[in-house]
């Protein structure tokens, strides 16, 4: 991280504005059924581990890359304009 | 999982109480105040590396923070601290149990701080899923039967007999029966009837008639009773006699509405700033602004007032957003109809335009297809497109305010939060001439599939049958649902 990002990662944790997009990206994957997707990665491979004690870490490195893969586009793509877009009217100020 | 943290936790809480979990969360998890914000923004490096992340955490013991790539793990071997806090969800890791743990009493005050934290952010609470409490979890261990719906389920479909021209009926009924949130209440089973058992109770027959159409069963139902309460009912209110689907709808909204005040529902029906507070009126009232501008001094005199359905003119062939368009434009009002300014403090030319100051869950539209004059009653069949998915975003007062003062609304940081995004649930059809037409509906069952109710016919349909037909009556469920922050 750039001291510029740094600077712009700062604003917008305190303008509250990191929360709000967070919150938005939050909405917009429970509405695509990510979230459902995802608990179903998890359900099985907690079934697929029954026998041995399944962490916290053990699941993010099992089902993060798949998670990953399943985020959809048009998610990634309205995040990224209204960042962009944001971030631009930020500069101005 | 269990939420009764761990012997290390417990230990922990009992020798330093919650406080130490309740600054770290107020200030660096969900900031509840401005200053918080402040503290997060400088101070969420990682003491070792400098690096913000990846997955940043705290030591509970002694506020130190560092990164999960290996340097909280040092630090909490080094110091023999082993309890530190994820900054981005709040959650507690054990460092002797090797996992996150969870512990009822902190859960709950993370919730109260991310609350705190939506509010001071002008953030709605989102969605909260359904938990069940010990009564309810006991209950579905007791009730061994379990009904899995898959995407495919059939159930919630059922026909309903034509009781000679009830179609206009059937069409609303469906309708209503598959409006996901009046579902969601009815088997929820939301409504607590002070009149229970008398069977007066219109909501109460609404209830039972939920319970039948979901109980899996699949010949088709006949509504007497049902129909024949509203039907005087509302034949009682309006005192008309029209077989039309509209009006019936409006008719059982009214009703129904009515009929709430006999419930004691748990958000209570009591009223706010004077409007009903019922599940009829949380789902389908929206409040519409009418301008009307003068225009000798520009002076402009805003009402609004509820409205359960939109009806709009249908001119010729067009689309749903044209006739939005229209129906939210400026319109003179000619010298033929002046109207007293208060200002001027006499009769002027003035101009009207109407806009949609607070959306409903449920938007309504009626397609004015059929045009009752002293000379003649015709039907109107002009194709009218409509979309699967609709913002309403142009046709609000807001967004029509910013438009005139020409401001970008989209970079507001309230704008890009702003969601008046719709979609089509249901739409009910006329087919034939005006005095020998039938009535038929098409409804959603779940994400996608759509089904045709023809009296005590259902059939498979697609969205593409959906969109080219006809439509008279158009219902629109909002995408994304928002919660106050009080409410929660
Ligand atoms: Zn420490
Ligand atoms: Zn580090
Ligand atoms: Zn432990
Ligand atoms: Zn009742
Ligand atoms: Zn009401
Ligand atoms: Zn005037």
């Amino acid at each position: 991280m750039t001291v510029n990002n740094t600077i712009a990662h700062q604003r917008l944790v305190l303008s509250g504005d990191r929360e709000r997009f967070r919150e938005l990206l939050r909405r917009r994957l429970i509405e695509c059924g990510w979230r459902d997707q995802v608990r179903m990665l998890c359900r099985e491979a907690v079934k697929e581990n029954e026998n041995s004690n399944v962490t916290f870490d053990m699941l993010v490195t099992k089902v993060t890359p798949r998670a990953r893969a399943l985020v959809p586009d048009t998610v990634k793509k309205e995040l990224l304009q209204k960042i962009k877009t944001y971030l631009l009217t930020q500069k101005d100020q | 999982m269990n939420d009764n943290g761990c012997i290390h936790l417990n230990n922990f809480k009992a020798a330093k109480g919650t406080n130490p979990y309740k600054i770290v969360h107020a200030f660096f998890v969900s900031c509840t105040s401005f200053e918080a914000r402040r503290y997060k923004a400088t101070s969420c490096l990682c003491f070792t590396c400098g690096k913000p992340g990846p997955r940043m955490h705290s030591c509970l013991h002694c506020i130190y923070f560092a990164c999960y790539a290996g340097h909280i793990q040092e630090h909490s071997k080094s110091k023999k601290h082993f309890l530190y806090v994820d900054l981005s969800y709040g959650n507690i890791y054990c460092a002797q149990c090797q996992d996150y743990i969870y512990d009822r009493e902190l859960n709950e005050i993370s919730i109260s701080h991310k609350l705190k934290e939506a509010k001071s952010l002008g953030i709605s609470m989102p969605f909260m899923p359904w938990l069940p409490n010990s009564n309810e979890a006991m209950a579905l261990r007791r009730l061994r039967k379990r009904r899995l719906i898959s995407p495919h389920t059939t159930i919630g479909l059922r026909g309903l007999q034509n009781l000679g021209s009830t179609c206009f009926m059937n069409c609303i009924v469906q309708t209503l029966i598959h409006t996901p949130l009046l579902r969601d209440y009815f088997l929820a089973e939301k409504h607590k009837c002070k009149a229970q058992g008398s069977g007066k109770c219109l909501v109460c027959e609404v209830s039972k008639l939920f319970q039948e159409f979901y109980s899996g069963a699949k010949t088709p139902l006949t509504l007497h009773r049902l129909l024949h309460l509203i039907w005087t009912h509302a034949r009682h209110l309006a005192g008309y006699e029209q077989q039309d689907a509209h009006e019936f709808f409006i008719a059982t909204l009214d009703v129904l509405h009515r009929h709430c005040m006999n419930g004691v529902d748990e958000n209570g029906e009591k009223k706010e700033n004077g409007r009903c507070n019922c599940i009829i009126d949380q789902i389908f009232t929206g409040g519409l602004q009418s301008d009307v501008v003068c225009t000798s001094c520009h002076g402009v005199s805003t009402t609004i007032d509820p409205f359960w359905d939109i009806s709009l003119d249908v001119a010729g062939p067009g689309s749903l957003a044209a006739c939005l368009e229209r129906f939210t434009r400026a319109e003179h009002l000619g010298s033929a109809a002046k109207i007293k300014c208060s200002t001027c403090r006499c009769y002027r030319e003035s101009t009207k335009q109407l806009t949609l100051e607070t959306l409903p869950i449920v938007a309504s539209f009626h397609l004015k297809r059929f045009e009752h004059s002293s000379q003649i009653d015709r039907k109107i069949n002009a194709f009218v497109s409509f979309p699967a998915e609709l913002d309403m975003t142009p046709f609000m007062s807001s967004h029509r305010r910013a438009v005139d003062v020409g401001a970008d609304n989209n970079n507001a940081p309230e704008g890009v939060f702003e969601d008046n995004r719709y979609s089509l649930f249901a739409v009910v059809n006329h087919v034939g001439s005006l005095d020998a037409g039938h009535y038929t509906a098409y409804v959603r069952q779940m994400k996608g599939g759509w089904f045709k109710c023809d009296d005590h016919m259902i059939t498979r349909a697609s969205l593409r049958e959906v969109l080219d037909s006809e439509g008279y009556l158009l219902f629109y469920h909002k995408t994304v649902l928002e919660y106050d922050c009080d409410a929660a």
